[in-house]
Formats: structure tokens, sequence, C-alpha cells
């Protein structure tokens, strides 16, 4: 795979890919209506998998309507930090710049939206320019300005009101953090952040004290979204953020339900990414996820919104009698067991290569739901969507080939070199919330057993995981020597993926996510190479390599890159899967056929 | 299958309390103590359905105790995989029903294809043990309680009341999903799964006790104010004796009918408690574990709902009917 | 009688405040000793120990668990003024405070959900009270009959499988495979006819749940009567038989139905947790689950008082009821 991020070949790429997609038109408006199931009908297995599906059905119109059993943590732009909730949100929010509307891979490169185009970058990749696009406006249809931009960033700042969300921004603009936010901002204007300056309504500078070479990546996310001032209702924004998209919120109420109607003052000229086919879009809140599957399969719902595969029941169902209306999308998610070097006898390297080569990697697939709605089996760390990632041909312990049911010699060998042959025993801590994490350390369970190593299960408050697993102190004091998660990047790269987990600055107190406690220099200096690094092919070679020492240093146990199993309602048009948001069907764009 | 009760029973004696308060003699106390008891089981011996159920709650037992004995001759056991024996695709059993078959006569599971049988086998440990004795925790607990506020009534009775107020409307899962968090792996010389099921007992009978307690407490107001209890009052008889000999007689039926009921609940709890991570530690096999991971197979693999289900099923039903039976000899007025 | 009414309520004030007490307690003192910081529930992925202590600031976590309590209760009364970080709000008495999770106001999530929640409860108490006595009453009367027996082991089915099973079942048969039912919740105030078939099942399903207590229950308890002296007296007096039953019987059959009663419908209108949860009702017992696992504590405040007071207030009507069938009952 790969992308292009310099200024130069994005271009060509935005006219590959217009041509592409004008192909895949073409081909749609032609086959359509024959082997694929016909007008109107669902569009096939994988028909949305990384290409678009009847996109020529799509007509104005109708109400689009999700389901889902989570709601967004928040849907303030600042504050949400679900994959899911960025992907809705741009129903409603407009960012500088954005993830392409286009399938696969090409979703995640970023192409102007506000802005007259992509950034002119200058002073060695760290000042960003852009400028805005005439007749862009709010649902008041007072003008989008670069102040509300800005403004709307800053907000970032003001963790103590608006906390959840991504810091992204924060810590590349104002790593020492002496900005204190807009709500305790001096200046009159509340517009005190200097990093960025707004010399007029059309014009936004960013001045990066170093640069960042996924910089325009995060002013893509949802976070980097306008506000505008007069509207903010500061921690009560979520229940009613003020639209600059083609949608305005018509109400909300809580895990109950959200709808959306068209903003009469958003214009199709000023906005080069969204269609907005449907007049209404709905999304309604189940507690039940079988019932759920249910009713999207009887047709009275047309997606999921949470986009994380459909229960084991409604699968089986759908696999069975409609096949035509799934998608298996790669979700760009990595589950895997990590072992934190705190805790005896994981400090050991031979250790924890003694549990890699126990396991049984076929067993912890099925456990995760099997080939189709689990994934390939997991070789290694760097999920499929990042550029640089191998997929299953960097497979440094044999995972996917020849010890795929594990290899009890070697790791017996491990075991001896490791100063335990006749085993050990520790303790796996798995979420009580996610019954297919806790299938997987079952599985864990039953093959290391073989080997001599003796794990117990400790299913701890899935809802305090970063409290809990996320204290060192804490993993260390409960000898959690496996701890069983899953990671997927907030954008797709290693920067968006890794950085928090392996880079030795991020072992927090409190908050940790490298679980492993990775203080490895060489990890560190790559980390550091590669967000100086502004060649796209050099980047990507970076990450490969960072994605080998991590393997090498047996820090993890990966189970599967992660699939899915969704659910295309038989009305939907114009869907098609995006790596921007890890696998999900672009949401922006989806049509009604009728 | 015997005559109706609303035939008029007059050979029924006054009820044997009664006649020994009548008696007030060590004499008569003796006698009828003897007799009582022999009554009560000639008449459950001539009760079929209620033995059929004694033997079948025994029989459970025996299954429970001789676990390893039984999955041993069938040659499988509770822990190990057969991957092998799972559509990858849909991760339900290959066959049909579950997949059923000579070396697995109730099936697998789905996912991680264990052995159904040696399952619902070693599962009847956690299951009977937690279900009968949670609710005994909770009877004990629930009569005294229940009796003393009900008859002694006044300060105690508020005190007792207002607790049972407390604990009805107190959020039990958030206690339980707090308890999650600080759940000790040893204590009082137990580990691991000894704690869990200790925890367990503990925590349910502990939130199930009110429930028995307001019954018996409005039981007791009614009761201490009938005529037999005035009566012995006006002998003279003392507050323990009329507790014991008159009132806790007359509450066996409701007692006996909110053991049985409370068992199933129990057994259902337990799932709840080890979902959450509070009960039974995975990979060890429990009823209500099985049934509430057969939620998501209801309809592709229906057997691995039905078994646990019927297994929870048949050792209520034969613990109700043993109830039944015990109840009808134990009651002094019966008429068989 | 004034008295007594005036002790109780004096009673539940004080049980109020302490349930309130003991959940603050579990909410703040038990993550204490398992060395779980609560506050980094609420931050994102990769938060600084600044933006945690701001976190901590802005929720109260870092104020004692009375001052909390008290500023809690001043609220529901006095109303509270919520400022942080340059966010104030008003909160206008009964304040309930605000969601942890979304920042809604809580008192409308309590005034919108609860009617869901009496609805579920009372209707399905109807169905379990006419179906459970009368199965019971029968029962008693052809003891030993085919007729006993066989609603015996229905009645124990129901309560062998869970509800969530049974709920699932019963969509599953009634739903989506012979379409007679939508089963999805809609306001009353938008379709009556949507409401009634978004409620059939849910009721039907809690019914059978408890239905089976009820009539194994009224069943003991009037075997239990049949065989008093009373019975004898009135039937010996020549009353005819369904005067003897329904006039003398049931009535001392109903002290252990009506304690029963109090304290399911009070656990109920707390919230049906499992059928709001199968059926996707939007109720507290919904609401509460999910704040339960969000840590939502404010949520968890207010059903739990919502929870409590109806509690004491079933039990309480229960109690006077008893005074009212039973003469001979004093109130104490």
């Amino acid at each position: 795979m790969i992308t292009q991020r310099t200024k130069g070949r994005r271009k060509k790429a935005v006219a590959a890919a217009a041509l592409a997609a004008a192909l895949l038109a073409t081909a749609a408006c032609g086959g359509g209506g024959t082997d694929d199931g016909g007008e109107g009908g669902a569009a096939g297995f994988d028909a949305a998998n990384n290409k678009v599906a009847q996109a020529s059905e799509a007509k104005k119109g109708g109400e689009l309507k999700f389901a889902g059993v989570q709601d967004a943590d928040s849907w303030d732009t600042t504050r949400g930090y679900y994959g899911f909730a960025w992907n809705f949100m741009r129903y409603y929010s407009r960012t500088l710049v954005t993830g392409k509307a286009e399938p696969g891979a090409k979703g995640a490169e970023v192409t102007p939206d506000l802005a007259t185009s992509t950034a002119k970058i200058t002073n060695d990749g760290k000042t960003y320019t852009y400028t805005l696009r005439d007749g862009v406006t709010w649902e008041d249809g007072k003008p989008i300005t670069s102040k509300d931009v800005k403004y709307g960033i800053e907000r970032q700042w003001a963790q103590d009101v608006l906390s959840g969300g991504p810091v992204y921004l924060k810590d590349v603009l104002d790593p020492k953090g002496e900005y204190p936010g807009p709500y305790k901002d001096k200046s009159p204007d509340k517009l005190g952040l200097k990093a960025i300056e707004t010399p007029d309504d059309k014009t936004i500078v960013f001045n990066l004290p170093a640069a960042n070479s996924d910089f325009e990546d995060m002013l893509g996310m949802a976070f980097a979204s306008p506000v505008r001032q007069d509207k903010d209702t500061k921690s009560k924004y979520g229940l009613k953020p003020f639209s600059s998209g083609p949608y305005k919120f018509q109400s909300y109420t809580p895990n109950k339900k959200l709808v959306l109607v068209r903003n009469e003052n958003w214009k199709q000229a000023s906005d080069p990414v969204r269609k907005a086919y449907p007049d209404k879009i709905s999304l309604t809140l189940f507690t039940n996820a079988n019932d759920m599957d249910q009713r999207l399969i009887n047709g009275d719902y047309d997606l999921d919104i949470n986009q994380t595969g459909m229960s084991p029941q409604g699968r089986t169902t759908a696999l069975k009698e409609h096949k035509g209306n799934l998608d298996n999308p790669v979700s760009g998610y990595v589950r895997y067991a990590v072992f934190p070097q705190t805790v005896k006898p994981f400090d050991n390297i031979h250790c924890r290569k003694a549990v890699i080569y126990g396991a049984d990697h076929e067993s912890l697939q099925t456990a995760r739901g099997g080939p189709v709605a689990g994934g390939d089996i997991g070789t290694n760390m760097l999920p499929p969507s990042v550029p640089g990632a191998e997929g299953q041909k960097y497979d440094p312990y044999d995972m996917a080939g020849a010890d795929k049911k594990g290899n009890v010699a070697k790791a017996k060998e491990e075991l001896k070199a490791c100063g335990q042959p006749n085993g050990f025993k520790t303790t796996i801590a798995v979420r009580n919330n996610k019954p297919v994490e806790v299938a997987t350390a079952e599985s864990l369970q039953a093959s290391l057993k073989k080997v001599g190593i003796d794990v117990e299960i400790d299913q701890y408050d899935g809802a305090q995981t970063t409290g809990i697993i996320g204290s060192p102190e804490n993993v260390k004091k409960k000898g959690y020597g496996i701890i069983i998660m899953g990671w997927g990047p907030d954008f797709p790269t290693v920067q968006g993926f890794g950085l928090p987990l392996w880079n030795s600055k991020y072992i927090l107190e409190s908050g940790n996510n490298n679980f492993a406690m990775i203080d490895d220099k060489t990890i560190d200096g790559l980390f550091a190479d590669y967000v100086t690094e502004l060649d796209e092919a050099k980047k990507e070679q970076i990450s490969t390599e960072i994605n080998h020492k991590v393997m090498e240093g047996g820090y993890y146990l990966p189970f599967v890159f992660e699939k899915f199993i969704n659910w295309r309602g038989s009305n939907l048009a114009n869907v098609y899967t995006t790596d921007n948001y890890s696998g999900q069907y672009d949401f922006v764009n989806l049509g009604l056929k009728k | 299958m015997t005559a109706p009760l609303h035939e008029p029973t007059a050979e029924a004696a006054p009820s044997a309390a009664e006649e020994a308060v009548l008696a007030g003699s060590a004499e008569g106390k003796a006698v009828q103590g003897r007799s009582l008891g022999r009554i009560a089981w000639e008449r459950l011996k001539r009760d079929k359905l209620a033995l059929t159920g004694g033997i079948v709650v025994l029989v459970l037992i025996a299954i429970a105790l001789l676990a390893p004995v039984i999955t041993n001759l069938v040659g499988q056991d509770p822990e190990t995989h057969h991957e092998d024996l799972i559509d990858p695709l849909f991760s339900t059993p290959k066959g049909s029903l579950g997949g059923i078959s000579a070396d697995h006569p109730f099936g697998v599971e789905p996912v991680n294809g264990r052995d159904v049988f040696a399952r619902i086998v070693y599962g009847a440990r956690i299951s009977l043990l937690v279900g009968f004795l949670s609710a005994l925790v909770a009877v004990v607990l629930g009569t005294v309680l229940g009796v003393l506020a009900g008859y002694f009534g006044g300060w105690l009775d508020a005190v007792i009341s207002r607790v049972m107020d407390g604990l009805l409307a107190f959020p039990q899962l958030l206690f339980i999903i707090a308890l999650v968090s600080v759940m000790p792996n040893e204590m009082l010389g137990l580990t691991g799964t000894g704690v869990r099921i200790f925890v367990m007992i503990l925590v349910i009978g502990f939130f199930g006790w009110p429930y028995v307690g307001r019954v018996v407490r409005g039981q007791t107001l009614s009761l201490r104010e009938r005529e037999y209890v005035e009566a012995a009052r006006s002998l003279g008889a003392g507050r323990l004796y009329i507790l014991f000999k008159e009132l806790l007689p007359n509450l066996v039926a409701p007692i006996i009918v909110y053991t049985t009921m409370m068992i199933p609940t129990n057994i259902l709890t337990e799932a709840a408690l080890s979902f959450l991570g509070v009960g039974v530690k995975p990979p060890t096999a429990s009823w209500g574990q099985m049934l509430s991971s057969a939620i998501d197979y209801y309809d592709s693999d229906p057997m691995y709902m039905v078994i646990p289900g019927l297994a929870i099923f048949i050792t209520v039903l034969a613990f109700n009917l043993f109830g039944d039976g015990v109840r009808d000899a134990l009651d002094p007025k019966g008429s068989r | 009688m004034l008295a007594y009414l005036f002790r109780r309520l004096f009673a539940a004030a004080v049980m109020l405040v302490v349930i309130i007490l003991v959940v603050f307690c579990i909410f703040f003192l038990v993550p204490r000793w398992a060395g779980v910081d609560p506050a980094t529930m609420f931050v994102g992925k990769q938060a600084d120990p600044q933006a945690i202590e701001d976190v901590r600031q802005k929720l109260g976590l870092a104020d004692p668990i009375l001052v909390q309590v008290w500023e809690f209760f001043k609220g529901l009364f006095a109303g509270r003024t919520y400022a942080a970080g340059g966010d104030v709000t008003e909160c206008a008495a009964p304040c309930f405070g605000y969601s942890f999770r979304n920042e809604q106001a809580i008192w409308p999530v309590l005034t919108d959900r609860f009617p869901v929640t009496l609805a579920l409860a009372l209707g399905a108490a109807v169905l379990w009270l006419l179906f459970g006595v009368a199965a019971g009453v029968l029962s008693a009367l052809k003891r030993g009959s085919l007729w006993d027996r066989g609603a015996m082991v229905v009645a124990l089915g129901g309560v062998s499988l869970p509800i969530y099973f049974t709920g699932l079942l019963s969509l599953a048969i009634f739903s989506y495979g012979l379409g007679w039912l939508d089963a999805q919740y809609v306001p009353l105030e938008e379709s009556f006819g949507g409401w009634l078939g978004g409620m059939i099942l849910p009721w039907i399903t809690l019914a059978f749940l408890y239905a089976a207590m009820y009539a194994r229950i009224t069943r003991a308890t009037m075997l239990e009567i049949m065989g008093e002296d009373y019975i004898r007296t009135a039937r010996a007096k020549g009353l005819r038989e369904p005067v003897v039953i329904g006039k003398h019987a049931m009535r001392s059959t109903m002290t252990p139905i009506l304690t029963m009663l109090g304290m399911d419908l009070g656990a109920l209108i707390g919230g049906a947790i499992l059928t709001e949860t199968t059926f996707s009702l939007p109720g507290l017992g919904a609401a509460v689950l999910k704040a339960i696992s969000d840590k939502d504590l404010p949520v968890i405040l207010g059903v739990t008082l919502i929870t409590s007071l109806a509690v004491i207030v079933a039990n309480l009507v229960v109690d006077i009821l008893y005074a009212v069938i039973d003469p001979r009952v004093r109130l104490a």
C-alpha cells in the first residue's frame, strides 16, 4: 500500500483517484442490476469493502436510519474519542482538511475541505498556512472565519471543562502547556494561543515549535473543527453542537435518539467532499445487540453506527441468509496480549517468547471469531492500514505459518533459557465487559497449560481499564503478567498508532498505555526521526523498522489483524469502507435508493 | 391423587403444638414429638411425587460429588478445547444439535468446543452449592430477623424493617461491580475459586434475605394476633416458646416455597456474578454461565441453551416437588 | 395513625441519607482501596497528569465525601452552581446535577424515563397478579390434580430461564418470526397503539417470571389457611364454598402476596434492568445499568434516590394495608 503525502504527489493522487472513482461509478452504472442482486437489492458480499457499491443508485432525500448499542462518548468535536463519532461528525462539522471521500487507503489521504487547498508548508515543515474557501457558512448563515477555526482548536486546551478527547494538537503546538485555554484566556477575543495566527478572516497560520510530519493528518480530524465563540455552550456543547456541515441537530437525547436534519445554509458549491444525499439522518440506540442485529436484518434500520461487527447470532443469520448485505473489512485494530516487563518473570525476554511460542494462534483466532469475523492471524504489531505495515509477510515467530498451532518444543526451550524449565504461574488481566476477550484468555490459558505455564484469569471492571491496567504500580501489585487488549490507530500512521504504546516518554503513572513498559532508546530514536522526516517513502521505512524492533523485543503476542462483518442495508447506496475510520463505512456520503 | 382439601377433615386433630400446650407437660411433649416426626415421615413416604423429587435432588448431589468419576467414564473433561469440531465461519459446532455425537453426548460449546456434558456435570458442583447455600443464608437470616421484627415489634421492628427497605432499595449492581475491583485472592484460608464461591454465597444470601424477611415479618404480624397464640399467651407460655412452637410451624409453608423459588434465581445470579468477574474464574463451568453465554447462539445453536436450561429446570422442579411434600408432611392440619 | 406516618417518613428520610452516603462511599472509597483513580475514566487516551487533576477538580472528586453528600442534598432543595475552568452552570432546585459522561441534566432524564418504567412495572404486575394468584388458588383447590402439577411445571419454567432469554425468545417468535408485534418502544404521546405494541411483550415476559412466585406462594398460603379453624367455622355455618374462599380465605392469603407485591413493585420501579435492556425500553433500569458501567455518579444517585423512594412508599402502603386487611394487626 502506498500513500502519497508530499504536495506534488498528492495532486497526482487526487487526479488518479478522481479517475478511479469515475471508472467505478461507470462500472456501477453499467453493471448495476445484474449479478449483484439487482436494483434496490443487496450489492453482494464485500461489494463495499475498499470499493464503492451502487454509487449510481443514490437518490436525494429520505431518512437514513442508523442503529447502535453505544452512544458517542460526546458529540462535541473536541471531546469525542470514538472512531464512529468522528466519522459521524462529518455530517455537521467541517475541518480545514479532511479524509478523502473515497474507499480504502485513499480515504486516509487528506483533501481540502474548508481550506482552498492542502497546506502551504514552509520553514522546514514548521509553518502551515491555509486559506479558507468562499461561501462556507454556519447553520445561521454567517460565514465561517479563520478565527472560528482557531477557537475550535483552542478548546482542546480547556481539558478541565472539555475532557475526554485527544490532545494531539495541544501536544504538538504547545508542548510545554503554556496556553491556559480559551475559557481562562486573558485576551479579550479569547484567541491568545500564540502558535496559531489569523491575520485575516480567510487566512490561518500554524507555527509549530518543532516539525511533525503527521501534522496535517491531525488537522483533518474532528477535533480540529471550528466552533463559534458565541455558540460555545462549553461543557454542554456536545448536546447540541452548532453545525458547519450539511446537517444540523434537530433533537438529541443521550443513549436514546439523535436526529439530524438538513442545514439549509450549507451550500453544495462550497463543499468538495460532502454529497448530502438524505434529507434526514437518525440514530436510534438499543440496549440489546441481538435485537438490533435482527432489526437491521429486517430492514428497519440501514446500518450500525458502531461499526464493530455484528454479534455472533446476527452474524450467523446474516451469513447464511443475507450474505450479499455483508462487508468484511479489516478494522485497523490489532488484538493482542502484552507482557509488562515489571512483572516477573516477564522481565526476561525468554519467558515472554515462551508464551509467544506456546500459544495456539489458530485457537486464539477462533476465539476472536474465526478468519472471517475475527480476522487473519496477527503476526506483528502494525495494523495493515498503517503505511509501512507488511501484514502477514512479516511473521518473525511463524505464527501464521508452521507454528500456528503453537510450538511446544520451542516454548520449552525458551523456558529453559529463562531459567524456568518447569514453567511458571502468572495472571491474565482481561476486561469483564468483552466476552470475546475472555474467550481469548481461555484459549491462551488452555494452550499455555501444555507447556507448563499455569495462568489464572482475572476479569477486571472494563469501565476502569485506564485506572487498572493504566497504572503500572497496580499491574505490578496484582501480578498481571499478561494483559489482553486491542489498539487501533487514531490516524493511520505509526505515530497515530504506536507512539503511546512503545515510546518510553509515554510510560505514565496513571493512564499509561505503554503496558509493556518498553524503554528502548532505539525505538524512541526511530520515533524522533519519524516526526521530522517529510519524505513518505522514508517515513514508511521507519515505521517498518519500529514494528520490527517491537516484535524482536517479544513484548507482544498479536492475535489477529481484526476484521469485522458489518451489515449494509439493502436500501443503502454509495457505500464504501475507508481506512480513515478504521475500515468503517464512510458515513458522510451514504445515500438511499428510495 | 388424594382427597381434595375442601373436604372437611373431621379427623384432623387440633394442631400438635396446641395439644402440647394444652397438655403442658414434658411427658406430653415427648410423646407428641416422636409421633409428629414419624407421622411426617409416613406421610412423605406415601407421596410418590415428593419422593421422586427427593431422589432427583440426591442424584444431582451425587453427580456433583462424583463429577470427575462420571466424566472419566465418558472420557471427556470440561476444559479441553476441541476447535476442530467448530465451524470456523459461524463459531458454532459442526453437525446438528450442537455437535451431539457418541463422544460428546450433549454436544460441544460454540467457539472453543469444550464438552458440554462434562461442563454440565462439573457445573452442577458450583450451581448447586451456590444455589442451595445462598438460599439457605437468605432464608435463615430472613426468617430469624423477620420473626423478630414481626413478633417483638417496637424499635426492633423499626430497625430491622428499615434495614430491609434499605437493602431492597440499594443498587446491588453498583456494589457488586465495586466488589470486582477489591476481590481478594485469598481469605479465611481459602484460595482462588474457594474465595469466589464463599463471597458469592454471602453476597447473594445477603441481598436475598430482606425478601424472605419481609414476608415472614408480615405473616408473623398477622399470626401473633391469632386466637391460638392469644390462647397460648393467656396460658402463660413464654415468648420464646410461642415463637418456636406456635409461630414457626405456621411459617413453614411460605418459607419452603420461598426457598425453592430462590434456588433458580440464585443459580442465575451466580451466572451474572461470574460474568462480571466476581464469580468463578474461567475456565470453571457453571450452569448459569453456560446459559448466559448461550444467548449469543439462541438461534444458531439452541441446544447449548436447552441443556443448561433443562438442568436448572429439573433441579428446581425436583426441589419444589420435594419441598411441597415436606411441607404437606409437616403440616399438622394436613389430612394425608 | 398520623404519628405512625410521621415516624415512618422520618425513618425514610434517614434511610435515604444513609443509602446515598453508602453509594458515595462505594464510588470513592472502593477505588481507593483498589488503587484505581476514578478521574482516569473521564479523560482521553493520552491524558497528562494535569488533565487528570483538572478533571478531578471539575467533577469534585477531590472533595471530602461528606462535603459532596452535603452539596448533593443542598442541590436537591436549594439548587446549585457548578463552576469549573471558566464554565459556570446554574442548576435550579430540584438539582440532581449533571451527568459526568454527557453533561445532561439528571432531573429531566429521570422525569423522562420514570413513566416508561412505571408503565412496565404496573402493567406486568396486573398480569402476574391476575394469572399468578388465580393459578395459585386453583392449584390449591384442586391440589394434586393434573392442573396443579401442570401449573407448577409451567410456572417453574418461567423462573428457570433468565429473563434475557425468555425476552429474546418472545421477540424471536412474536416479533421477528410471526411479525405480530413490532415490539419497539414508542412513546405514549406519539401513538397509543404503538406504545401498547411495544409494551405487551415486556409485560408478558416480566409477568411470566413473577407469576410463578405468586402462584406458588398463593397456593401454599391457601392450603395453610384452608385448614384453619375459622374456615371450618365458616363452612359449618353453612356458607357456600365460593363465599368461604372468596371472602374468608382470600383475605388471609393476601398478606404474603401484598408483602411481595410491595417489594417487587418497589424494586421494579427502581429499574427492571434486564427487561428494559432486553427490549431496549428507555427506562430507569437501562439508564442505571449504563451509568454504573460508565461510573456516572450523578445518574446513579438520581436513580437510586427514586428507587429508594419507590421501595419506601410501596412498603409503607403494604404495612398500612396489613392493618386494613387484618384488623387485628395494629400499626406500631
